[in-house]
């Protein structure tokens, strides 16, 4: 590329509506809301207190209670999903690329795509009724018990979202050239270690990449247990995760006015959290792993 | 080829155009003098009645004014309503919450004072106390309050040979045969939803304990305490019917249980008179009973909510319009109309009000001869953090779910509000 100021320019004019448009509705709201979360509005007047409002969601005898026991329960939240999702995300990935079954991969592709197309509330709305002890198939309270309501919304949310790392990882999968599977095979290689021996650490960057898009959704999420549960979720709070946290302490529900300052703080929070996790990851991690170019 | 990208792009930029100005157009309809207030309210139920009946009764005598329902889910109403009005986008007409929420509201500027109108000289000041603010001024115009009651199926009370219980024992002994025959849940109440358990289980058999409005203002002037005898009696009592829920009872909700009894699956529903049309709706025989005293001849106390009202945003670019709507609530002609095609709201209104629908006649019957008391916690008890109502919800849920004994529900429960409640002397 020849390296002219007239270059750079050009390129400037070409990547500014995008620029704009992300600055306006990502980067400007993200800013004023942790900007939000040095102040006080209680008294009519903004106040400028510093990390007061840190201090008090992380210490406050009421709130902080409700904090930890929503960062607990999404750091649940997650790790079912990664447990459970991304393992069977990716046996469904390796099954469909595994040339066992030629004619039917749309077939099976498709099939285990649609949840992921369909809406977060008739997903919940139909797993309740499937679950209701009262007109559906199971006889325990799958929703009512404080130990088992977390893991069923979160295995509803597992089912809905396969979809979306079996894709990932099956294109991840398909990159993978023929030959070199081939190879292994005439070297003496069994399914299993041509899998893991082979294509497993060939995938890797992206196998991580999902994992770490899967930390992000899920400590972002809100929809299924608010459509469920609503903002005060849970028997007891159990279902309670950062989300619906946040919308119940910054838009208030039937028994807590909103406050607007520690609501931003809580989203302020959860940013840092899923910021410095992912961070810590890609510099750590990341770029130890191998990309092969094949 | 070289001409297409210039032509493509003209006529993107015509498609444009046409839908924009296609925006511009819809945003206006309507007469030209006709002025449109919008009422929000957590009725979503009510929606076809509102709009069927209500409203063109009131456009009728009121030409030149427009009201457009639109309800939003009473579980998202409050979080809704505050947004829009903090973000200037609010309606003209909102329904007021009773009590504290409305309170926190008023001290936010959100109303304006209605002291000026006529509509507030048809109700009386404890009608109008609900929704006053700090300054003892009236804020909303009173328009429905709610029993809460025992609706029972008469089909199942005959077939096993029941009569309507008139003291604990005998709503025990009740329950206890209908759990013996075993065909029919003899209660259709699930703790999936902690409100019910609280408005429609506690607030209802408790007051006969703890006194009603005696428990009640003793907490709030802090001469009584949730840990005295006479509130874990009220708790306890609650606790005993946890013996007759139906299996699964940990996630059966709110639809749920009116579900099952309309369905003729269970026998007795505790729940309020507005769901009088959702548990009238398979054609059931359905009867309604107060709970009733410890025993025979105790006072009876019988729970009625002040449940909605309707304010004016102070925000509003219709005052005038909406104003006129606010002085036709204090109207009888509107009371009428209201009660008697929303049967299981209660006129406030200080004008006699007759009921056709016979289940909210019989609903009505309930007031007499009992002591009327509020919902314990809504009033002054649940302005703080933690709030009275939501930490009884809670802890509702957990004396039916995990079996926590009344003495520690209540102990939970007041040192919660000593964390922030000071009596008001």
């Amino acid at each position: 590329m020849i390296r002219t100021a007239a270059r750079y320019r050009l390129l400037a004019l070409f990547v500014l509506p995008a620029l704009i448009v992300y600055t306006a509705f990502a980067v400007y709201p993200l800013l004023s809301s942790v900007v939000l979360s040095f102040f006080d509005s209680d008294t009519g007047s903004n106040v400028f207190v510093g990390l007061d409002n840190y201090v008090f969601l992380f210490t406050d005898q009421w709130q902080s209670e409700r904090f930890w026991n929503a960062l607990g329960n999404s750091l649940e939240f997650f790790l079912i999903h990664l447990l459970v999702e991304l393992p069977i995300g990716l046996l469904m990935a390796a099954l469909l690329t595994s040339a066992r079954i030629r004619r039917s991969v749309g077939v099976y592709r498709t099939m285990l795509f649609i949840p992921a197309t369909l809406s977060v509330v008739i997903v919940g709305f139909i797993w309740r009724l499937i679950i209701n002890p009262l007109w559906g198939l199971v006889e325990f309270p799958l929703l009512g018990n404080e130990l088992t309501a977390l893991p069923t919304i979160s295995l509803m949310s597992v089912w809905q979202w396969l979809g979306i790392p079996m894709v990932f990882l099956y294109t991840a999968l398909l990159a993978i050239p023929n030959d070199v599977v081939e190879a292994a095979r005439i070297d003496g290689a069994n399914g299993w270690q041509v899998f893991w021996r082979i294509k497993f650490p060939l995938i890797a960057p992206q196998f991580g990449l999902i994992v770490v898009l899967t930390y992000i959704w899920t400590f972002n999420g809100f929809d299924i247990v608010y459509a469920l549960n609503g903002s005060a979720p849970g028997p007891n709070y159990s279902t309670d995760i950062l989300g619906t946290f946040f919308y119940r302490t910054f838009f208030g529900s039937s028994g807590q006015v909103a406050n607007l300052d520690l609501g931003a703080t809580v989203a302020s929070v959860i940013f840092f959290i899923i910021l410095v996790t992912t961070a810590a990851y890609f510099w750590v991690l990341q770029r130890r792993l191998k990309t092969y170019e094949l | 080829m070289r001409t297409t990208p210039p032509v493509i792009a003209a006529s993107a930029a015509v498609a444009l155009a046409l839908g924009l100005t296609g925006c511009a157009a819809s945003g206006g309809g309507g007469d030209a003098d006709a002025v449109t207030i919008t009422l929000a309210t957590w009725r979503t139920e009510d929606t076809a009645m509102w709009e069927e009946e209500v409203i063109p009764a009131f456009e009728a005598s009121h030409p030149g004014i427009h009201v457009e329902y639109a309800p939003v889910d009473t579980n998202d109403y409050n979080a809704a309503i505050q947004s829009q009005l903090e973000g200037g986008t609010g309606p003209d007409l909102i329904m007021c919450r009773p009590f504290d929420v409305n309170r926190q509201w008023i001290s936010k500027g959100y109303f304006d004072d209605l002291s000026d109108l006529d509509a507030i000289s048809s109700f009386d000041d404890t009608a109008l106390s609900a929704w006053a603010g700090d300054d003892g001024a009236p804020y909303c115009v009173p328009v429905a309050s709610v029993l809460a009651g025992f609706y029972y199926n008469k089909a199942i009370f005959d077939e096993l040979g029941l009569e309507v219980p008139t003291t604990q024992q005998e709503f025990i002994d009740v329950l206890d045969a209908i759990k013996e025959d075993g065909t029919y849940a003899p209660l259709a109440l699930g703790s999936a939803d902690g409100w019910q358990l609280a408005y429609n289980m506690l607030y209802q058999v408790g007051p006969n304990y703890w006194k009603g409005e005696d428990g009640r203002l003793g907490l709030i002037d802090g001469s009584q305490k949730l840990t005295d005898p006479a509130f874990v009696e009220g708790f306890t009592v609650f606790d005993s019917f946890s013996d007759y829920l139906p299996n699964g009872f940990e996630s059966i909700s709110y639809e749920d249980m009116t579900q099952m009894f309309t369905l003729g699956k269970a026998a007795i529903l505790p729940d309020g008179s507005w769901q009088i049309s959702q548990v009238d709706s398979t054609g059931l025989d359905v009867g309604v009973f107060g709970a009733p005293p410890a025993s025979a001849g105790d006072t009876r106390y019988q729970q009625e909510m002040a449940d909605m009202a309707i304010g004016l945003n102070a925000d509003s670019a219709q005052k005038d319009a909406a104003t006129a709507f606010l002085e036709w609530l204090g109207t009888p002609e509107f009371q009428q109309l209201y009660v008697n095609k929303l049967p299981g709201f209660f006129s406030m209104g200080t004008e006699p009000v007759t009921y056709d629908d016979p289940l909210a006649q019989e609903f009505a019957g309930l007031k007499e001869g009992a002591e009327l008391t509020s919902r314990l916690a809504l009033d002054r008890l649940s302005a703080g953090q933690p709030p009275l109502d939501d930490e009884i919800w809670r802890v509702a849920q957990l004396m039916y779910n995990t079996g926590m004994s009344p003495e520690d529900a209540t102990a939970e429960l007041q040192a919660g509000l000593d964390s922030w409640y000071v009596p008001a002397q």
